[in-house]
């Protein structure tokens, strides 16, 4: 691996840009989302950052079951990602569909749609758990990379 | 001039959830403005009808995360009505202190995301970190932070001990004390003051011809309000002012949801004060009779409404939900009319709108190790704390040094 | 002599119609079945003469050969008037109310969406709330709506 590439990926690890979608979620999750990144919980301590757009973002961050209309537009957003990308299912809707599941117009679960490498469960999953999911699959890729070298 | 049309949504750095707006412009103007929702529907209405009650308590808490509790009253006070059930008192006291409780952490998160909007992210972590202290006393009473599952059909499933009724009274005051700070810097910060006035302008007259619910109509000068208008739960038996404003702008909205946090802190403390002794639950029977209902709940972001039609057995004939947020989307086209582009995501933000519900009919694993531990607080700070030393950075040391410093 | 009871006797006495058809279930809320032919006198009666000028929502009801509408409307002190109007399944139509609540726009979308109904004088637009891939002649609110026709359709789309 050339150095260039190592320090891409060193600092991948250490700054991971995120970007936070909602996908058909009931809000509750959404909003233990910002709470990991505001004052209390400060996600933002390891490096994570909040992206408007899916361009900049290495991690992308779902909530909720997957509704039908959005389904073709969470692809479509998961594709305008540039590689590697990585996304975390935040709450049990997004990891099978929770209470909605069966619904007419949803999907049970991101990882029908798009790869998922992380899943957070909990109704809402609480920040301290979104804090613990995203700090293991930073921990993931630290060891990946261990390995390769 | 020439016009531009702008796709805004369903995923942009200016919507906090995935609805898609189509903004057509004259220069910065906006000149037509049209919203296609839906993308959060996912059928819990029809849901509802092919679960049993008790179910659906739950599935309606699920509408919307931050306006749980409004819900499943909602839906509750509905089928007690069919079912004929008198609920104990103290059950209704408890409903009443934690529906404001919910008050409180909806209009705190509010006003953070309207700082954030108008570029004030300060205001965002203030709030928030506040809002904590109410998230704290909603945990402790409910087991959970959001999606608090203490309703059930006949009552409230947990009590309130007089420990806890303490420690309400202590956050109370505590927060009473933020919200004056916030009142001051919402009548004496300039830039704000600048920023929110004759921004998405709602005359009195278009508010009640649009219908406009909550803050959003109380802001413009219409004086509704369900808690007093057709009380319900124990808002007959409080004493509380409702607010309204005559700004018909952004900055009024702020200051109706500011006010009305003093207001609740009131509400609260006359609930813990006057909480009757009393059973917590009546039985209702698992098969309602046939009947239908129509409950109202001033939720924090307006008038929610569900109907409920039972036919006789376990499940429910027709459950049908009205958000507040589905009537106030259609005073948005009407704030934003000749406004800038660079307005729009603070008038949308100050309805408060809350996407999931107007769409509704609607321990940690890892995909790689099958790790079920979750950390608790303490471990997570040492957490921190090791991880930012074997990355060569020790706060201890730093913290030392600043000490030295500073003597 | 309630303010409900007044309501109910200026109804039933203007409206012959409503004549044991209405009811008081309780303080504020009033329950009432209007004929189609005579529901828009009555809507607009209520609005203009007895105060009720909000609208809270309309419920679409399917009960069997017919459909039902329930016009929740309400006044400033509270009490809320249910009118409802039922029509024939086959051909379920209904006027447009946004004449006098504009925002009634968007509700008589999610009839249309929902349970199928035909509303006369509403303009064109997107559709409401269901997703753009929905087939066009089903209507999940509908009883003998199937959710798996639903997923056949979704599999083929």
């Amino acid at each position: 691996m050339g150095l260039v590439q190592k320090i891409v990926t060193w600092s991948r690890i250490k700054s991971p840009w995120i970007i936070h979608f909602n996908t058909g979620a009931c809000n509750a999750c959404d909003i233990e989302i910002i709470a990991a990144l505001t004052p209390r919980y400060d996600l933002e301590r390891f490096g994570v950052q909040l992206k408007g757009t899916p361009r900049h973002a290495d991690v992308l961050v779902c909530s909720g079951p997957v509704t039908r209309q959005i389904k073709s537009r969470l692809r479509r957003i998961y594709d305008q990602m540039p590689e590697p990308k990585f996304v975390v299912a935040v709450g049990t809707c997004a990891c099978t569909g929770g209470v909605f599941d069966g619904c007419y117009s949803v999907e049970s679960g991101i990882d029908k749609v798009i790869p998922v490498s992380a899943y957070i469960p909990g109704c809402p999953a609480s920040p301290k758990a979104i804090i613990d999911g995203v700090v293991k699959l930073l921990t993931s890729l630290e060891d990946k990379e261990d390995k390769k070298k | 001039m020439h016009k531009v049309v702008i796709p805004i949504g369903p995923q942009h750095p200016a919507l906090k959830e995935p609805e898609s707006f189509s903004v057509t412009l004259s220069g910065e103007k906006i000149m037509k403005f049209s919203a296609r929702l839906g993308y959060n529907h996912r059928g819990i209405e029809k849901a509802c009808e092919e679960r049993t009650y008790i179910q659906d308590v739950y599935l309606t808490e699920r509408i919307c995360g931050i306006c749980s509790h409004s819900h499943s009253t909602c839906f509750v006070q509905a089928v007690e009505e069919i079912a004929g059930a008198d609920i104990p008192k103290r059950a209704l006291y408890i409903r009443t202190l934690v529906g404001e409780l919910e008050r409180i952490h909806s209009h705190l998160l509010w006003l953070g995301v309207a700082g954030h909007e108008v570029g004030f992210d300060t205001l965002l972590m203030y709030t928030w970190r506040d809002r904590e202290v109410v998230m704290d006393i909603l945990a402790m009473l409910t087991g959970n932070r959001v999606n608090y599952g203490i309703n059930t059909i006949g009552g409230v499933r947990r009590d309130v001990t007089a420990e806890q009724g303490k420690a309400i009274l202590k956050a109370m005051d505590t927060l009473e004390e933020r919200t004056n700070y916030y009142i001051q810097i919402a009548t004496k910060e300039t830039t704000l003051i600048q920023r929110l006035s004759g921004v998405g302008l709602l005359s009195n007259k278009d508010a009640l011809k649009l219908g406009a619910v909550g803050p959003t109509a109380r802001a413009s000068g219409v004086d509704r309000d369900v808690r007093r208008d057709d009380p319900y739960a124990a808002y007959a038996e409080v004493k509380f002012k409702v607010i309204t404003d005559n700004h018909n702008d952004v900055y009024g909205r702020t200051l109706v949801r500011v006010g009305e946090l003093l207001e609740t802190y009131k509400i609260i403390r006359q609930i813990i004060k006057k909480m009757p002794e009393g059973p917590l639950t009546v039985k209702v029977p698992r098969k309602i009779p046939a009947g239908e209902a129509v409950s109202r709940y001033e939720a924090p972001r307006g008038e929610d409404m569900h109907y409920v039609k039972s036919n006789g057995t376990e499940k429910p004939d027709r459950v049908k939900v009205r958000a507040p947020t589905l009537a106030n989307i259609q005073t948005v086209a009407k704030m934003l009319e000749d406004r800038q582009l660079a307005d729009l995501p603070i008038v949308i933000a100050a309805i408060d709108p809350c996407f999931s519900c107007t769409d509704r009919l609607t321990g940690i694993r890892h995909a790689g190790k099958r790790s079920k531990s979750v950390l608790k607080w303490e471990e997570l700070h040492a957490y921190s704390i090791r991880h930012y030393r074997e990355h060569g950075i020790d706060f201890a040391e730093l913290n030392k040094k600043m000490r030295k410093a500073l003597k | 002599m309630t303010k409900e009871e007044s309501i109910q006797s200026e109804l039933v006495k203007k409206f012959g119609a409503l004549e044991g058809k209405t009811r008081i279930q309780r303080p504020r809320r009033i329950f009432t079945e209007a004929p189609p032919g005579s529901f828009r006198e009555i809507f607009e009666y209520a609005i203009q003469k007895l105060g009720f000028v909000v609208l809270s929502t309309i419920t679409g009801l399917d009960e069997g050969t017919t459909l039902g509408f329930m016009y929740h409307i309400a006044r400033e002190d509270g009490i809320m008037l249910n009118i409802k109007v039922s029509v024939d399944r086959n051909n379920p139509v209904i006027k447009t109310i946004t004449e006098y609540f504009p925002a009634a726009d968007i509700y008589e979308r999610e009839l249309m969406d929902l349970l199928g109904a035909q509303v006369q004088g509403l303009p064109k637009a997107t559709r409401y709330p269901l997703s753009d891939d929905w087939p066009a002649d089903e209507y999940p609110l509908r009883k003998d709506w199937k959710k798996s026709t639903g997923s056949e359709a979704k599999n083929n789309a």
